[in-house]
Formats: C-alpha cells, sequence, structure tokens
C-alpha cells in the first residue's frame, strides 16, 4: 500500500478499541502514523496541535463529557479543520444512528459498527489516506 | 427508592432481545456458539441510594470485573443522568482475556487490572451497541447509550436504573460448559416509534 505522511487520529475512550484499530490497519499495509485520543476534549486538543498533518478521523460515538456526536458538530463549524474527513466507528449501528451523523456532518466519510471485520474497516479509510 | 409508576410489561420480551443479539454478535464475531441456551431469571433489583446493586461476587464467587451501560430516552434524559434502563455485564478475572481473544481483539495484559476493566467494558460496549440496535428494530425510540463504566468486582455506588423497575433479568451465558459472561438487563417504558 502507498505510503503517506499524513496521520490517523483514533478517537476512542476504550484503549483496547484503539489497539485492535491500530494493529488492524498497520497489518493491512497502512504505513501512516497514528495518533490517539481517549476523549472528544483530548481529541479537540490533539486536532488543535496537528489538523494540517490529519490525513482522517476515525471517531467512537459513546465517550465520556463529550460524545463523538458532539466533537463531530465542534468541527464541522471551524473552517480550518472542517474538511477532515471522518469515520464513525461506533457499537451503535442503527440507521437511525447513521443517519444522525450524517446530519450533522453532511460530508461523513463512513461509518463502521463495531465488533468490525477487518477489510470493512480498511475499505472504509482507504480512498482518504492514499 | 422505588417510585411505583408504571413498570414495563414488556421486559421479557427485551431479555430474549438481548440474549438474541449476545448470541448473534457471538457467531458473527468468530463464529462461537454457546454450549447450551442462555439461563435467562427474573430477578428483584436490590437498590440502595437509588442505584442498582451490582455485585460480581455473587455472579462468580471470584474476583470478578464489571462493567456497565445506561440507556436514556433522549440526550437531555443523558444529561439529567435519568436512565431509562441498562445492561451490566459481569466477567470472571480469570476469563476476561480469553473471552475477548475469541472474539479477536489483541490479548492484554491479564495482570494489567486497568487493561482487564478496560476489556470489560470494550465488551459491555460491544453488547450495549447490539442491544440498542435490536431495541430500535423492535419498533421502539432510539435510545441514547452511555458511554461504558467498570469496575472490579463491586460497582462501588452501584448502577443507574428506572427507578419506577423493580425487577430485572439476569442472563448467564455458557461457553465450553462453564459460565462466561452474566448480564444483568433492566429497562423501563420504552416509547414505541
Amino acid at each position: 500500500m502507498a505510503e503517506s505522511n499524513k496521520k490517523i487520529l483514533v478517537v476512542d475512550d476504550s484503549t483496547l478499541e484503539r489497539e485492535l484499530l491500530i494493529e488492524i490497519l498497520k497489518g493491512s499495509g497502512i504505513k501512516n502514523e497514528f495518533l490517539q485520543a481517549k476523549s472528544g476534549e483530548h481529541a479537540i486538543e490533539v486536532l488543535g496541535r496537528n489538523h494540517k498533518e490529519i490525513a482522517i478521523i476515525l471517531l467512537d460515538w459513546q465517550m465520556p463529557e463529550m460524545t463523538g456526536l458532539e466533537f463531530m458538530e465542534g468541527v464541522v463549524k471551524v473552517p480550518a479543520v472542517s474538511k477532515v474527513p471522518i469515520v464513525m466507528v461506533t457499537a451503535s449501528g442503527s440507521e437511525e444512528n447513521k443517519k444522525q451523523a450524517r446530519q450533522v456532518n453532511p460530508n461523513l466519510a463512513g461509518y463502521v459498527v463495531k465488533p468490525y471485520e477487518p477489510e470493512v474497516l480498511v475499505e472504509a479509510i482507504k480512498p482518504y489516506i492514499l | 427508592m422505588f417510585f411505583g409508576g408504571k413498570t414495563n410489561p414488556n421486559l421479557e420480551q427485551f431479555s430474549k432481545a438481548l440474549s438474541e443479539s449476545v448470541a448473534k454478535m457471538f457467531y458473527e464475531r468468530n463464529e462461537i456458539k454457546f454450549s447450551q441456551d442462555p439461563v435467562i431469571e427474573k430477578r428483584n433489583i436490590i437498590e440502595y441510594n437509588g442505584m442498582m446493586r451490582a455485585d460480581g461476587m455473587e455472579k462468580f464467587n471470584e474476583p470478578t470485573f464489571i462493567s456497565y451501560i445506561n440507556y436514556f430516552n433522549n440526550v437531555n434524559d443523558m444529561e439529567k443522568k435519568k436512565a431509562i434502563g441498562g445492561i451490566v455485564i459481569y466477567i470472571e478475572q480469570t476469563n476476561v482475556t480469553d473471552l475477548l481473544k475469541l472474539l479477536k481483539y489483541p490479548l492484554a495484559d491479564d495482570e494489567d487490572l486497568e487493561a482487564l476493566a478496560d476489556c470489560c467494558g470494550t465488551l459491555c460496549n460491544i453488547i450495549a451497541g447490539a442491544f440498542k440496535t435490536e431495541i430500535s428494530k423492535m419498533g421502539y425510540i432510539e435510545l441514547e447509550m452511555s458511554h461504558f463504566t467498570s469496575y472490579r468486582n463491586r460497582a462501588v455506588v452501584g448502577a443507574p436504573f428506572s427507578y419506577n423497575e423493580r425487577e430485572k433479568y439476569e442472563l448467564s451465558f455458557f461457553i465450553k460448559r462453564k459460565k462466561s459472561l452474566v448480564i444483568d438487563m433492566t429497562m423501563g417504558v420504552v416509547p414505541k416509534r
């Protein structure tokens, strides 16, 4: 897989989910560097410092304090970061939730439901990291 | 602190939906079949200071990890912490990494208690998500779901629940004839869409 010097930001309160996701992507040949955040607030800090280098954000929904949806509501309002593609990676797989996420972010790059098959995740992010 | 409002007449239906969504999730993830039908039992909620008791030692009599996630009718109720229901999952400490390994998760250090609590919470999250999707498919409103909270042995302050409810369902799942996962489920009256 082609190399990119842009980074992938993984936002999830579960360390295990973050590790699984990074392991899958590295295992599939993705060479990008990973940044991690364990909450929406933490993700804002990381995004603020690194937004020019971030290729894509992989975002959990249910997190303490600021949820993934709230984080995304904030991101889409800030022109400097609103174009960074976001893929939701969440346990909430209902059609209603998918619709809600797309209402908040009409440019949502993808919606992956946990537990996911590795190929589904790789396919969802591939177009944004090459 | 039970308020004596209307209790959920369909609690058993919810327990079956939870059981089926757990079985489906395990099978789809790694073709794991439980070695017997889950044992589903109705039990009284033991309440203290407005919270439901969640004691892992009562389920396994061994060190146990506990995680809970709550459901809410809407975002406002979630902000006010007014839960309509929830699930509490219990996994024996010695079984946490094995169970996650079966579900193809990376191996955690089984001596790192914080990592084990995170594993238990991660499993609680995917079960709660599958159950929420099932509830939605049953024609009920889309519930909001909290993040997970994890403890070892006992949820110190208990787990939130709908105050009108007096009963919960306890579901026990068996892998290789060993009780591997226990889930307590509470649910108040969920409006239909």
